[in-house]
């Protein structure tokens, strides 16, 4: 029952991980573009960054952005661990430990992207 | 998929093993590498954005010597990390086909269509971003 449970729950982590890569295509996409490209004006230093971040839409797209990046990596580092040989007992805590590592990146995510949100643009 | 299972079990030094295991392995491997070096770069990523709340000028500086390192070395770095990116980005499309039920007896045509499409993505990527790079500094 545990073993069909744990199978379950193994096949639904999965899916979701699939479905989260598949919105980081478009969040990473979007992401390269302007960051990188935007054919003359790319957001990389100080002043188009908090521009940027003064548009709620774009701090939005910024939030939900760090929300499914930081859980796509730090499940996918789950995963990796889950297929290694060390104990089922480590595999639970090494688990716990990352959850807890999500959390908190997506609080400090946030407050960060708020506070920079807030920063006056230099003249 | 049964070799796979043996390897997973052997650790990740494992899958440095790519000799006379095919294309399949390869792809297993290198997702899992890439995935692992992208995760490191996120929070890399991550460090240097606080440098934000330090002002203008610290950002600036800081932003200007990653970017471009001793002889201008760190964009050889930026073009292994777009080029790790887009490799995973391409094979997690499949991975994530395969999962919804889609491609699952075409492995390897799905991989190698999938990589020549992100390469090719790859090369526009990095010839727009090179024109591109430092713009506004």
């Amino acid at each position: 029952m545990a073993e069909k449970e744990k199978m379950k729950y193994g096949s639904l982590n999965r899916f979701v991980q699939a479905v989260t890569g598949l919105f980081l295509l478009f969040f990473l996409g979007v992401h390269l573009y302007v960051a990188h490209i935007d054919f003359g004006h790319p957001v990389a230093f100080f002043s188009s960054v908090i521009n940027q971040l003064h548009n709620p839409w774009w701090l939005g797209f910024f939030l939900i952005f760090v929300y499914i990046i930081t859980y796509h990596g730090v499940n996918g580092l789950n995963h990796i661990i889950a297929d290694t040989s060390i104990s089922e007992k480590a595999k639970r805590n090494i688990g716990i430990a990352l959850m807890v590592i999500y959390v908190i990146t997506i609080i400090y995510g946030t407050i960060l992207a708020l506070l920079v949100a807030k920063m006056t643009v230099p003249s | 998929m049964v070799e796979v299972n043996k390897e997973m079990k052997e650790g990740i030094t494992a899958w440095a093993k790519f000799y006379k295991k095919g294309m399949g392995y390869f792809a297993f491997a290198f997702h899992r590498l890439s995935g692992l070096v992208i995760l490191f770069y996120l929070y890399l990523h991550y460090t240097v954005l606080s440098n934000l709340l330090r002002g203008q000028a610290t950002y600036n500086a800081i932003v200007k010597s990653i970017t471009y390192g001793p002889y201008d070395s760190f964009l050889v770095l930026d073009f292994l990390l777009a080029l790790v990116i887009f490799y995973h980005g391409a094979n997690g499309v499949r991975l994530a086909l395969n999962e919804f039920g889609i491609g699952m007896y075409h492995h390897k045509a799905l991989f190698i269509t999938f990589e020549i499409i992100a390469m090719v993505l790859l090369g526009l990527f990095d010839y727009y971003a090179l024109q591109f790079v430092g713009v506004g500094f």
